[in-house]
């Protein structure tokens, strides 16, 4: 036995083309043999076949080939000689005998043995797909999936956080201690670094589970081919296709799914497009920003100020969008969109369990590595003293650590923007780490207290158990209660909670400041930086494994400097148009 | 240790990843979503499982299956198409199993048409039976091996695993008589 020859190829002819055809078939399958690398490389009758049908690819690669003036010579000639009969349509006589062919395979070998009905998924179609009834179905079905994600994992996030903060730290603590490190750096850096750090990519972890179960879900039913459909018609007109719009729905709630949802997009140019303008919609981690600048500055109007934002992302994603599917996305020819609708069948669990866990696992395995990285280098920007003798290692206050010194050189960045206080920007620094760290980190730069630190005294491991055990409880039947609302619209009262006035009134005075008595403008201005500026370390590691290094810093820069100019119009244009 | 590579080509969504999963053992994820398999991927057919009191082929070859994305054609417009097709035309897979709905065969048999005239050597799996007959399509086999210049065909229900033994042993026939006649 030896190997089989990759040249060995079957030589039977399966389908005939009409006489004229045939001849030049055999005139080009002819010269192509004389050449050796093409003869050796593809079937000849084949390569004639697709040359004389106009195949730009091939042709590109016969004409690169040595010694391919002969069989370019020939084809020109053959391609002649057709176009008498055939006009220019050359390519639609050859596949419409590729067809008739097919068609007479099927009437010799397919029996139809009972009338074919309208099936119900057919019937489901006709509405579902439906050109006005399909967008509002839709709509809806995006509505719940965006609920369930949120309201399902808010319990559940909740958890994660008490988890590692409370009982996780504390044995970390302790367990320091028993070597005599209890009250160093080094805790500080394991709790504040290291346990901040993992806790960060684990709250992720309940969204992923809550958005990845309700896709599949969605996804196996087969609704998701006719999603694409419906919306195809809207995502068009900034160069997308209809499969474009769930990682947009998705952004809605985190943008991290929302990149790793690019994934089901068959074409690169669409997949990286998608994944560029999905952080612009206002994912949940912004809310909280919005809901606490809304209330200093907006108190009479703050829904009105809050929703404003989710709607100038959706705005700006459509301006970005257009500007580069007119740009760097140029598409050459409009690609059709052809979409083959699945039967509707109900969600095998063992396929929708698999798929939530790989796309989440795949989440955490490729997320660890840089918000561990990123954690650990901002605990030690916080930790080091800038100046001599100001404060010890890791105890230093935080305007004369690293992190204060650098916030104060990028301040001035900010300061056409309305808010150029080193408070603001530090604020915006470690929102790079998760956008709801800014208020964390206002907070602190202004000295206010979290009140909910109260120094009890430290709990027993079993007592941590416990309450781990009886929250992880009460996030599932929170959850379970969270249920019935995912109809509900709650989306202006859910965060309010209520914040500590002097922290408001610490950032209004300072916003005041910084802005030259336009506290209200720079307020608004960094409102919409927090919006569009660059994504949070784990959306970016996300577009490093999707999209690739190079889209990732076009997307780090990128948005950086949209959000910069979004916030310089509103705050510069608002001046003037207010005098 | 001879090493075969064969490919697995079909429509979106006729069950190419259920097939592969099944070939290969390999786990991956299978929707219900046109287009799922964007790059091509690649498995090791796992050998037929000798029967009790014959000895493991000695012989048998390595065979790496290669899963190319879902395409309707082997026209080189899309990317998918054009990874299909060079593979199929210029990389000489030593087999290329072909997935075909056996509910949709018409639309199905385009792609079947155009790899029949690339020449490779071609296996079909007559895939989704069971929708083809809840329809009341009933495909003679046989038959459409002939008109389809001879290339076996072989019925399955991937989903439910059925037809998947037979599938894999005329795999490894079918390389057997293709090295077979080479070598004559």
């Amino acid at each position: 036995m030896s190997v089989i020859a990759p040249a060995q190829r079957t030589q039977q002819i399966t389908i005939r083309y009409p006489d004229a055809i045939e001849a030049e078939i055999a005139q080009l399958e002819a010269a192509i043999l004389e050449n050796q690398w093409l003869a050796a490389t593809y079937n000849p009758r084949w390569l004639a076949i697709q040359l004389l049908e106009g195949d730009a690819t091939l042709h590109r690669k016969v004409s690169d080939s040595p010694g391919a003036a002969p069989i370019l010579a020939t084809l020109a000639a053959g391609r002649a000689r057709l176009a008498a009969t055939y006009g220019e349509d050359i390519d639609v006589a050859l596949v419409n005998c590729r067809y008739e062919f097919v068609h007479q395979v099927v009437q010799d070998t397919v029996e139809q043995t009972h009338r074919r009905h309208v099936s119900k998924s057919d019937r489901l179609d006709r509405v579902v797909t439906h050109p006005v009834w399909g967008i509002p179905i839709f709509l809806a079905l995006m509505w719940i999936v965006f609920k369930v994600t949120i309201d399902v994992s808010a319990p559940f996030l909740n958890w994660i956080e008490l988890v590692m903060t409370v009982p996780i730290a504390n044995w970390t603590v302790a367990m320091l201690s028993l070597v005599g490190l209890g009250e160093t750096w080094v805790a500080s850096l394991a709790v504040d670094g290291v346990i901040a750090g993992v806790g960060g990519v684990l709250t992720f972890v309940p969204v992923m589970l809550a958005l990845y179960l309700t896709l599949a879900m969605l996804e196996d039913c087969g609704y998701m081919a006719r999603a694409a459909v419906v919306m195809d018609r809207l995502m068009r007109k900034i160069g997308l296709q209809g499969k474009s719009f769930l990682p947009m729905v998705v952004g809605f709630g985190c943008s991290v799914p929302a990149i790793y949802a690019t994934r089901t997009l068959e074409n690169r140019r669409d997949r990286i497009l998608t994944g560029l303008l999905a952080p612009f919609m206002s994912c949940s981690a912004r809310l909280p920003v919005y809901v606490l600048f809304a209330a200093i500055f907006f108190p009479q109007h703050a829904g009105l100020a809050i929703f404003a934002m989710y709607l100038l992302g959706i705005v700006i994603a459509v301006v970005v969008g257009l500007a580069l599917n007119h740009t760097l996305f140029k598409q050459a020819d409009e690609s059709c969109f052809i979409i083959e609708l699945p039967p509707y069948r109900l969600p095998v669990a063992r396929n929708v369990w698999r798929q939530m866990w790989d796309r989440t696992a795949s989440f955490i395995h490729n997320a660890w590595t840089i918000i561990l990285t990123v954690s650990i280098v901002l605990w030690f920007l916080l930790a080091i003293p800038a100046r001599g003798g100001e404060g010890a290692f890791a105890e230093v206050p935080v305007e004369d650590s690293i992190f204060g010194a650098v916030a104060r050189t990028i301040a001035p960045v900010f300061a056409p923007l309305g808010f150029g206080s080193w408070q603001a920007t530090g604020s915006l620094m470690t929102g790079f780490v998760a956008k709801e760290v800014v208020i964390a980190t206002l907070a602190q730069v202004y000295h206010v207290e979290t009140p909910a630190e109260a120094d009890a005294p430290p709990p027993t491991v079993i007592e941590d158990a416990r309450l781990i055990v009886a929250s992880f409880v009460q996030a599932a039947i929170d959850t379970l209660k969270s249920i019935p609302l995912v109809i509900g619209v709650n989306l202006f009262e859910a965060e309010a909670a209520p914040e500590p006035t002097a922290l408001m009134s610490a950032i209004r005075n300072d916003f005041g400041a910084t802005s030259g008595g336009r506290g209200t403008l720079a307020g608004l201005a960094f409102m919409a930086f927090v919006l569009l500026y660059t994504p949070c370390m784990t959306a970016v590691a996300a577009e490093r494994h999707e999209l690739g290094t190079k889209w990732m810093w076009v997307s780090v820069i990128g948005q950086f400097a949209v959000a910069w100019l979004v916030a310089l119009l509103i705050f510069q244009g608002g001046r003037l148009f207010l005098g | 240790m001879r090493e075969l590579t064969i490919a697995l080509v079909g429509n979106p969504n006729v069950g190419k990843s259920t097939v592969f999963n099944a070939l290969t053992g390999a786990n991956q994820h299978v929707g219900n979503w046109p287009g799922k398999t964007v790059e091509k991927r690649t498995g090791v057919l796992r050998p037929p499982a000798a029967r009790a009191g014959e000895a493991a082929l000695s012989t048998t070859p390595t065979v790496t299956i290669v899963d190319l994305p879902g395409t309707y054609s082997l026209s080189a417009y899309s990317l998918e198409e054009e990874i299909t097709r060079s593979f199929i035309v210029e990389e000489h897979p030593h087999l290329v199993v072909d997935v075909v709905d056996a509910s949709n065969l018409e639309r199905n048999l385009y792609l079947t048409a155009q790899i029949l005239e690339t020449g490779a050597p071609l296996i079909i799996a007559l895939n989704m039976q069971d929708q083809a007959e809840g329809r009341g399509v009933r495909v003679d086999a046989e038959r459409l091996s002939r008109r389809l210049g001879g290339a076996p065909v072989v019925s399955l229900v991937a989903r439910r695993s059925e037809g998947i033994e037979t599938l894999r042993k005329l795999i490894f026939v079918r390389l057997g008589q293709l090295a077979e006649s080479a070598s004559k």
